[in-house]
């Protein structure tokens, strides 16, 4: 499995997990479990009006339902977590409930540190700066993706300066998931197919990474053989339970395994793309990730080796690094399955702005984690044009 | 002769060594962000109390290396606050010191992505505190 004599790592996963059809329901008992009595709901719009799933929350919550903020748009900013902290300040939150996406749970770990910390959130953006435990959180995700329900990370853009800001710090792991399949049961398909390919990229690069180690290892490659398997279900039958409870712990290993052993050449781009030509982060990820493979590949061709073979890729026969070259080649062909873009051009991204894309993803904390060093802005160009014109 | 972790006269040498070095001197040469300080946590007896490192650094040099106070260190565009036991893992090249910063064993307070850009400098650094003879007093 190529580690080596002087591996070490620290690996962390505090979140207690809730899985099962009709679990939402238990979120009154976790928050009484925590020992808290007034939490902040914190939601979209469309999930408050166009479904009953933030009233479920609400119902099972009962009188410790402190308020619900329902204003987290689809790409949070800066300015929605200061307002939602306000609200449930003056609403005497003790703690919250997040009902949503990666972007409302995100939202919702922004507010855990300024309930807590008071403020603005400008000021905690970063790694590891905090010093004390945070609002109590309990996420109950409504998408099956950003795994943001156990990691240590929330993105949240600065929409003024069009870049995305990273707060990173093991105080904002959320303390509760709910993982309640039956609630991403109405998600449309472009949605579970972005999602699902963004917890896809969390696995993958989870494994590749520079600080990849056997824990994280083994909960990446797992939560890819879930995803190869039910994401084209759940995208054929989204009513599929089974599909949609093992996309959600899917979702939840690839986030557990990235917030240990960390991500990226292929989020470093995505964070650049989906701030400043609003790519939705899987998608972006999804298109970039046979081009990255092969960036990669000369350097952790035995690492691809393992992914392909979880992801259901016939390599015996093959060398390393004609396996990784295979991978690259079942990505895309798992895309045109999906029936999802393949290329940035695409999406929207103007080839006029590739250089700047690459410039900025120098500066994007993920790189330092690529399996193979990237210091240059040539080669992330190189990357980005291959994956503006597509068709690899 | 080996020098005390942190001393007057490391610190000297460990300005000598940065300037010696065509490592740091070609990896940093675009630095124009100012003064990095770091501050070592204090660990009886190795490290009685608190002590920083004034790194005044311009374009590949070091201009002024100098011990100060944890206040004044704090002043400092980017200051790096770390437990002894991580400097003596940073300065064996068990700890890469940007990792360790993302990881929270080193505290960075300072512009991340500014220090994102320079992995290179900080390599040469570290490699160039690596090469002095340090003495750690717990040993």
């Amino acid at each position: 499995m190529g580690y080596s004599s002087d591996l070490s790592f620290l690996f962390l996963a505090p979140t207690r997990i809730v899985f099962g059809a009709g679990s939402a329901r238990d979120v009154g008992v976790e928050l009484a479990g925590l020992g808290r009595d007034h939490a902040l709901v914190v939601t979209d719009r469309y999930l408050a009006e166009k479904t009953g799933i933030v009233n479920g929350i609400v119902r099972a919550l009962g009188t410790r339902c402190a308020g619900v903020y329902s204003d987290v748009p689809a790409d949070s900013g800066v300015h929605v977590v200061n307002e939602a902290a306000a609200y449930g300040r003056s609403r005497g939150a003790d703690s919250i409930v997040s009902v949503g996406g990666g972007s409302v749970i995100d939202t919702a770990k922004g507010v855990a540190i300024l309930l807590t910390e008071g403020g603005a959130l400008q000021d905690y953006q970063g790694f590891q700066l905090l010093t004390r435990d945070q609002t109590p959180h309990i996420c109950v995700p409504t998408t099956a993706g950003t795994g943001s329900e156990v990691t240590y990370v929330a993105v949240i853009k600065d929409h003024e300066a069009r870049r995305k800001l990273l707060f990173a710090d093991y105080h904002i792991i959320p303390d509760v998931a709910i993982l309640d399949p039956v609630l991403t049961v109405g998600l449309p398909p472009s949605l579970t197919a972005a999602t699902g390919l963004d917890a896809l990229s969390h696995g993958m690069e989870a494994v590749t990474s520079a600080q990849r180690e056997p824990i994280s290892d083994a909960l990446g490659l797992h939560a890819i053989r879930l995803i190869r398997e039910h994401l084209p279900v759940a995208l054929r039958d989204g009513a599929d339970i089974v599909a949609r409870g093992q996309m959600l712990v899917a979702a939840t290993l690839g986030g557990a395994a990235f917030s240990n052993a960390q991500v990226g050449l292929m989020h470093a781009i995505a964070h650049v793309v989906g701030a400043r030509h609003a790519v939705h982060h899987g998608l972006a990820n999804a298109i970039l990730m046979p081009y990255v493979v092969r960036f990669n590949n000369d350097v952790v061709a035995d690492r691809h080796r393992l992914i392909a073979e979880a992801f259901g890729v016939e390599v015996r026969g093959l060398s390393d690094e004609a396996s990784g070259l295979a991978l690259a080649h079942a990505l895309v062909d798992f895309q045109h399955r999906l029936g999802i873009p393949t290329s940035l051009r695409e999406v929207g991204v103007p080839e006029s702005d590739l250089a700047a894309c690459a410039e900025a993803a120098l500066s994007d904390g993920s790189i330092v984690y690529n399996a193979k060093p990237v210091t240059e802005q040539a080669e992330i160009l190189a990357v980005l044009k291959a994956a503006w014109q597509g068709a690899s | 002769m080996a020098l005390a972790f942190f001393s007057d006269e490391w610190i000297a040498r460990y300005k000598e060594a940065i300037n010696g070095s065509p490592e740091y001197v070609s990896a940093a040469a675009d630095w124009t962000h100012g003064v990095v300080a770091l501050i070592c946590k204090a660990q009886a007896p190795a490290v009685p109390q608190d002590v920083g490192i004034w790194l005044d650094l311009d374009r590949g040099v070091c201009r002024e290396a100098k011990s100060v106070n944890v206040e004044e260190a704090m002043k400092a565009p980017f200051c790096i606050t770390g437990e002894y036991a991580r400097w003596k893992q940073v300065l064996r090249k068990e700890l890469d010191p940007i990792k360790g910063m993302l990881q929270g064993k080193l505290k960075l307070k300072g512009d991340l992505p500014t220090i994102v850009r320079e992995v290179r400098s900080a390599q040469a650094l570290v490699n160039s505190a690596a090469s002095l003879d340090t003495l750690f007093l717990d040993e």
